[in-house]
């Protein structure tokens, strides 16, 4: 299948960098199949596209949600067992119901959606199918012809979408340094901000959304937000955003979570991060809010925590794991020094014992008073992760903010 | 702590043993006189038999010789029919007996769809010829997933691809009309993550129509294989220790309360559905066996009373290891179970189930998939896999429809009733030169997965880790390469296409009717029930958070609660699982 171009792209070749697209894909509740979805992502990635990747089983309202607070440009589903007529139905009725019937969805499911399928399908609000046997070259292109626009800068949304709008707004045009004003407070309380760093592979993600219900559970009504950073590839542009996979407790709509790539930035953070914690503030919405880094080195300091200016986050925590490879490394890092709190992650590994001495040493020498919290965020109702909860709360009261202890 | 790394050494300590057995054969004559007496008691326990046209043939091919070297070789290291280590099967006669009608048929038709009345029809239509009764359920995803036909956003979902049942009264009608105690009676049921709730509702229903005393009569095979959930098939809804729990608990509930009952299905199947190569497929399916034989004499279970309810499911498909894949998983099973786990002989027998391969069907020219299937069936029959399921050419588009399920069961009469290939003689291939070269080569590499799972702590270490996952998902991609770039051929996608368009084939969907007359089925049921289940869910909640035996308390549990309203109870005691990425 031969694919015209946009021929007024094609027609400016050299224009400014492009705006990387961003993409939710996922795949229908009651389905685990994730092959298919998981080569598109990374095919998608690898052409510079933002992939947002939700996982497999999800709900129509986890889908909705998280196209609404990623300000998605489209919504790619993956079905491969039946009753996709229905799904791709509610999904878009959802998005349209919500006042954001702007995001388009397209899906694909081998041979299971028939020709026939489409047609309802396209009739019930799915914007395309790709059927088997589409060279993944042609979805390529269809994707980055038809999927680029977005809403104008001046449309008006509701609720999350707003925020998650005007973070993307921010993302887009980073010369404006000043967060743009759209929400106005709806309560006072700024919420409680915690810078979360740590090397990659040492368990952030699972550990953020530990605290996540730890949150949910201790403060019934209150919302936190989650700005989760990763990398974008340095050739491509293009990102996968996974950390919604792992993120079981961030399906609630109390729960604001924002994927934000790199785009270049090499401090370990967007170049959006400022500005979008200060849209999250100003609305008023939440009670805290964790900004999880991209895996750091030893020398990072996303969060300005030794800075003479203004600290980005009201906190930060630095997380590591057993395997930091021996003292020497240990003195090296930087955050360990200017960190509020420090959790050794993965303590069930069997280096922890040791790994819990040497840190602990290694903090004595700051004379900070700085305690070393001992977690096994994979387990389920760890109580090392109770205590950090409670420790991160203790912080926020103590700075006079609420960080949901309300 | 793992004990993959010991068990691949017992079997080739096993190997050298034979080895030495053979020079000892050749070398001492006492033991090589015992050898040949012992060889010519067996051949003289052979009967013979006669082919339709005439021809005298032995009931049981064995080795046309007499040198005591070539017999230890054969005895030791291939084992007689039904003798260990197994190799060559599981029994002394299987498939033999067909026009006598004494034997039961390997045949086993996995089906599923729409509500259990359709399931039920389906079921009726499968086994209107066969002599015993073979009942294999293929469930919907809402219910794979534990989650009720009325939860959000699941309508289209409700009888796709499988049944749908979310209650003890759905059980009641997906096996109404079948006398589910008879003797030769067997169901079967894919079934996992919610596995401990479905067999309660299918005990419960047992009881409601033959009365409580009927437990111990009831026989089948229930797959409740969580890891290679984890490994490769995705559908997980508890952390995995919580998952592991459950199950153990239905085992230990099962052993003596079932004495017929198989309550897991250690599976290769999905692992190789998702990619694996077949030496990945046994290694990890028989690892993720012994971990649950681990598992289970770690809670004080005895091997020789559980092991012989552990069975196992393998895919079968086109490649050449599959000639050999069973025999040799059997005979790495039993060397592994008696000389690490100190199993007596019932319980080192791989009691194997193999379904033809869905990975191997494809929708272009589909009707080449009745070939495929029928090759993939006769690998499974030449590996004497004690059950059987053949694909329906119209799979890669939809549920089997009532057409081509047919084709696929009479594919397999075809094989054992009609050709003479299985019917006359039991082991024809066995100790073939080319089988021999096959399984040296592949037992050692099922070994060395082995040894490489073990310097990664084991089985659920490396599971944490990623391990299966990764390397499923990397010979996945390289079987998808191969097809891309010619390498590996595929009749009518990759070579010799024709330009003929997709005729247009039938589709089995369930109509929104009847998905909407499940949900007000499911509905009345929870009224009904409204005032029983909150303190049904309160018992089980206390068993699951004190420790005790879960599954015994669901047996109670699902006579007034739906299965979603048990997973969400469960969930709330032990957590979900979180996806790894």
């Amino acid at each position: 299948m031969a694919v015209a171009l946009n021929p007024r792209r094609a027609a400016h070749p050299a224009r400014a960098p492009r705006v990387p697209l961003r993409i939710l894909t996922a795949v229908p509740i009651c389905d685990g199949h994730d092959s298919a979805v998981t080569t598109i992502n990374i095919e998608l990635a690898r052409h510079g596209i933002e992939v947002i990747y939700l996982g497999y089983h999800q709900s129509v309202s986890a889908i909705a949600r998280a196209a609404v607070q990623e300000d998605v440009n489209v919504v790619g589903l993956s079905s491969y067992n039946g009753g996709h007529i229905i799904f791709f139905k509610e999904v878009a009725d959802q998005l349209r119901h919500s006042g954001n019937g702007d995001i388009p969805v397209f899906g694909g499911g081998g041979g299971t959606i028939t020709k026939a399928d489409e047609r309802i399908m396209r009739r019930q609000g799915t914007d395309r199918i790709f059927f088997a046997g589409t060279p993944l070259k042609d979805i390529m292109t269809i994707i980055q012809r038809d999927y680029a626009r977005t809403a104008k800068p001046n449309a008006k949304f509701k609720g999350d979408r707003s925020l998650a709008r005007a973070i993307t707004l921010v993302e887009q045009n980073l010369s404006a340094r000043r967060p743009p004003r759209v929400i106005p407070a709806r309560r006072q309380g700024r919420g409680f901000v915690v810078g979360i760093a740590g090397p990659g592979g040492a368990g952030k993600s699972t550990l953020i959304d530990e605290l996540t219900s730890r949150f949910l559970r201790q403060h019934p009504t209150g919302r936190i937000a989650i700005l989760a950073n990763d990398p974008s590839h340095p050739d491509t542009g293009g990102a996968i955003l996974g950390d919604r996979v792992s993120a079981i407790y961030a399906q609630d709509d109390r729960v604001f979570f924002r994927s934000l790539a790199t785009r270049g930035s090499l401090t370990g953070l967007s170049a959006a991060t400022p500005a979008a914690i200060g849209i999250l503030q100003q609305s008023g919405e939440f009670d805290l809010i964790l900004v999880e880094s991209v895996g750091v080195g030893q020398e990072s300091d996303p969060f300005g925590s030794f800075g003479q200016s203004r600290r980005l986050t009201d906190a930060v925590l630095f997380v590591l794991a057993p395997h930091y490879g021996g003292l020497i490394q240990l003195q090296k890092i930087a955050l360990l020094n200017g960190a509020d709190l420090v959790a050794l992650n993965k303590c069930d590994h069997p280096m922890a014992r040791t790994a819990q001495a040497e840190i602990q040493a290694r903090l004595n020498q700051n004379g900070r008073g700085q305690v070393l919290h001992s977690t096994t965020a994979a387990r389920h109702f760890d109580p090392g992760v109770d205590a950090l909860f409670a420790a991160i709360q203790a912080l926020g009261s103590a700075r006079g903010r609420t960080g949901g202890a309300r | 702590m793992s004990q993959l790394g010991k068990i691949a050494d017992s079997v080739d300590r096993y190997n050298r043993f034979v080895a030495a057995e053979v020079a000892r054969a050749r070398s001492d004559r006492k033991f090589a006189a015992e050898l040949r007496a012992r060889w010519a008691a067996l051949r003289a326990s052979v009967t013979m038999t006669r082919s339709p046209t005439g021809t005298p043939l032995p009931r049981l091919a064995l080795p046309d010789t007499d040198e005591p070297g070539a017999i230890a070789e054969y005895l030791f290291g291939q084992g007689f029919p039904g003798q260990f280590p197994y190799a060559t099967a599981a029994y002394r006669e299987m498939y033999l007996d067909h026009e006598t009608g004494t034997g039961e048929e390997p045949m086993r038709l996995f089906a599923g769809l729409g509500l259990a009345e359709d399931t039920n029809a389906r079921f009726k239509y499968l086994s209107r010829h066969q002599k015993s009764l073979r009942l294999s359920t293929a469930f919907d995803g809402p219910t794979l997933y534990g989650l009720d036909s009325d939860h959000a956003g699941v309508l289209g979902k409700v009888g796709e691809g499988g049944v749908a049942i979310d209650t003890v009264e759905d059980m009641g009608r997906l096996f109404a009309g079948f006398d589910l105690t008879r003797k030769d009676a067997s169901v079967s049921m894919t079934m996992n993550a919610p596995a401990p709730v479905i067999l309660a509702m299918f005990i419960a229903a047992a009881k409601r129509r033959f009365g409580a005393g009927c437990v111990p009569n009831l026989r089948g095979t229930i797959q409740a294989d969580m890891l290679k959930e984890v490994q490769a098939q995705n559908e997980v809804i508890f952390p995995v220790d919580a998952s592991l729990r459950f199950l153990c608990d239905m085992i230990e509930w099962c052993v003596p309360n079932m004495p017929r009952w198989y309550p897991v299905s250690i599976s290769g199947y999905h692992i190789a559905e998702a990619g694996a190569t077949p030496v990945q497929q046994a290694a990890f399916t028989l690892s993720n066996g012994f971990t649950y034989a681990g598992l289970l004499q770690a809670r004080g279970a005895d091997i020789n009373a559980f092991g012989p309810r552990l069975s196992f499911f393998l895919d079968c498909s086109l490649d050449v290891e599959y000639l050999v894949l069973g025999r040799v998983c059997r005979r790495i099973w039993a060397i592994g179970l008696r000389d690490v786990f100190g199993a007596g002989p019932k319980a080192q027998i791989l009691k194997l189930h193999t379904q033809t391969s869905g990975r191997s069907l494809i929708a272009a020219e589909f009707q080449n998939n009745l070939t495929r299937t029928a090759v993939e069936l006769m690998l499974a029959y030449m590996n004497y896999t004690n059950s059987c399921h053949s694909n329906s050419a119209d799979e890669p588009f939809t549920t089997p429809t009532e057409k081509y399920a047919l084709l696929a069961s009479h594919g397999q009469s075809i094989l054992l009733e009609e050709s003479g290939l299985f019917k006359h003689t039991m082991n024809l291939f066995g100790g073939a030169p080319g089988l021999l070269a096959l399984e040296r080569q592949v037992e050692q590499r099922i070994l060395s997965v082995f040894r490489e799972m073990d310097t990664l702590g084991g089985v659920i270490a490396a599971m944490e880790q990623r391990y299966q996952r990764s390397q499923i998902q990397e010979s996945g991609h390289r079987i998808e390469t191969q097809i891309y770039s010619g390498e590996r051929p595929v009749i009518g996608l990759n070579k010799y296409v024709s330009d003929e368009p997709m005729p247009s084939v039938p589709l089995a969907r369930t109509s929104p009717k009847k998905q909407r007359l499940q949900v007000e089925r499911l509905r009345a049921f929870k009224r009904r029930h409204a005032k029983t289940a909150p303190a049904a869910l309160q018992r089980l909640a206390h068993v699951a958070r004190g420790g005790g035996n879960v599954f015994a308390e669901l047996v109670d549990t699902v006579e007034v609660c739906s299965l979603g309203q048990i997973t969400a109870c469960l969930a709330d005691v032990v957590g979900k699982f979180r996806p790894m990425v």
